[in-house]
């Protein structure tokens, strides 16, 4: 799964790498947040790492170098965010067309490369656990979550705040995840 | 039941917060390092918040196919409320009915039972309604339309004086389900098709099944057709006829609160949006209202679709008396 450990390389001695390795799982998580799938934090982590090596010997012997970590892991995200956003947005539009296609019969819908295949049966778990959230609970989790709206459309679309809606979809993850733990 | 994987509902609870929180557009070191010690300071934090991004992940990855069950959900929810009989309706012209029927009673309870009733449904501007008739079949109104339903033992009589419906109509051999719009009968069996009423205008789009659409005497003009699925007619309030092909889940979309268009004029364009928002868009000349518009328009809010019109022609609005106003680049 994950990437095989990159050779010794002088870089990796210094503070930072070692740091790196260390807290390798918890950048992954860290990173997971803003992604569409695992396969794509280890990605980014695997860039962050490129990044890392690439500091020289000096550059690499920091005093804190958790804290540069994470500013690189912020910073590699407000990029992989930026470049994501035009073409998730266009695909999001284009998910949002032909789903409506599936609705009612006989469509074929493309499934992209990296697309998950998942059991009916599971797909109703999550429906249900979604279709039992209170109403703009649910909906705000519907609008930002499955139609891929950003946090700031979702609120304009409902009339309510972004920091609302952030609190909609936090309950709803707290409530989704209770349901469906196990 | 409990688990082992997380002490309890809190963990998931603060997980829950961190996911949401290492989301926001400004993440700094300082969060990732606090973050970082919450992960570290019990073994069922870092259970938590694996269990948290999973599920994150799956339904992004299952998005479209959960938005579907979840559409089958509510279409489910939708029945079950109206067959429960809970829900008050819009009667009109039911009244006078209701006392013929109560009389006759007496007399002719089998027929009495079987008399038909009239039920009219409307939306207002920017409104969208789904209804169940009492045959199952669902009827989904589009913004400013008004419908009635007349159930009877042998038929199934409705009425689109004004607007757009989908139907997706319960199989019924023994009783035709029919659509009366604009001098036109519709006439089908068990079928899904949109059928539009604006000004005189009549669209006519299948899905699935077979549709039928004749006038409404036999003395008035214009003739007979049988549509089928991927097929759409429009007879334009001049009496011009047109037979084409669709997409009929295009002809579909606004159900889902999307218009799509291919090369459709500026100006119907509006128009359907003029229905959807109180604030009305005004063209500022005539000419710009036939450019033609090919595209997704997804019905949130009226400043993003205005946005979203002035990306795909050169044009730009500006505040007007009625609302806005759209005027060349």
């Amino acid at each position: 799964m994950a990437p095989s450990r990159p050779s010794q390389r002088p870089a990796d001695h210094t503070p930072l790498a070692q740091a790196f390795f260390e807290k390798r799982e918890n950048l992954l998580l860290f990173l997971a947040a803003r992604t569409r799938c695992m396969a794509t934090a280890e990605d980014l982590l695997q860039d962050l790492y490129l990044k890392v090596a690439a500091l020289s010997a000096d550059d690499g012997d920091v005093r804190a170098p958790s804290a540069l970590l994470y500013r690189m892991a912020a910073n590699l995200l407000v990029d992989h965010v930026r470049s994501t956003q035009r073409s998730s947005k266009r695909s999001a539009d284009w998910r949002r067309e032909t789903r409506a296609s599936i609705g009612d019969e006989e469509v074929s819908s493309e499934l992209a490369a990296d697309e998950v295949v998942i059991s009916r049966e599971r797909v109703r778990l999550l429906a249900e656990a979604v279709a039992a959230l209170p109403p703009q609970m649910g909906k705000a989790f519907r609008l930002h979550k499955l139609d891929g709206l950003s946090q700031k459309e979702t609120a304009q679309a409902m009339g309510v705040s972004v920091k609302m809606i952030e609190q909609h979809i936090q309950a709803a993850v707290r409530q989704l995840s209770q349901r469906l733990r196990g | 039941m409990s688990n082992i994987a997380f002490e309890d509902d809190r963990d998931l609870a603060e997980a829950s917060a961190w996911l949401v929180r290492l989301q926001r557009e400004e993440v700094s070191e300082a969060d990732g390092l606090e973050f970082e010690a919450w992960l570290d300071a019990a073994p069922g934090n870092r259970a938590a918040y694996e269990h948290v991004v999973s599920l994150w992940h799956e339904f992004e990855s299952a998005a479209p196919q959960v938005q579907d069950e979840l559409i089958t959900l509510d279409r489910r929810e939708t029945r079950r409320i109206v067959r429960g009989g809970g829900t008050r309706r819009w009667w009109l012209g039911a009244g006078g009915m209701a006392i013929a029927a109560g009389l006759a009673v007496a007399v002719l309870p089998g027929i009495v039972a079987q008399q038909a009733t009239a039920e009219t449904y409307a939306t207002g501007k920017g409104e969208r309604k789904r209804v169940t008739l009492a045959d199952g079949s669902i009827v989904d109104l589009n913004a400013e339309t008004k419908l009635s339903v007349t159930y009877g033992r042998n038929e199934r009589k409705l009425e689109l004086a004004e607007g757009e419906a989908i139907f997706d109509v319960t199989h019924d051999a023994r009783r035709p389900f029919t659509v009366a719009a604009a001098n036109r009968v519709v006439r089908v069996l068990g079928t899904q098709f949109d059928v539009r009423h604006r000004q005189g205008d009549l669209m006519v789009a299948v899905a699935r099944g077979k549709v039928e659409v004749r006038p409404m005497t036999a003395a008035a003009s214009g003739r007979a057709f049988t549509l089928t699925p991927g097929q759409k007619l429009n007879i334009a309030s001049s009496g011009r006829e047109e037979l084409g092909a669709v997409d009929p889940q295009e002809a579909f979309s606004w159900r889902a609160g999307r218009l799509i268009y291919r090369g459709e004029p500026l100006a119907n364009v509006v128009a359907d949006l003029n229905r959807q928002y109180v604030e009305q868009i005004e063209i500022s000349d005539p000419e710009l209202g036939k450019m033609p518009i090919t595209g997704v328009i997804v019905l949130d809010n009226q400043p993003a679709v205005v946005a979203r019109l002035s990306l795909m022609l050169p044009i730009r609005s500006v505040p007007s008396d009625r609302g806005l106003l759209l005027l060349r680049k």
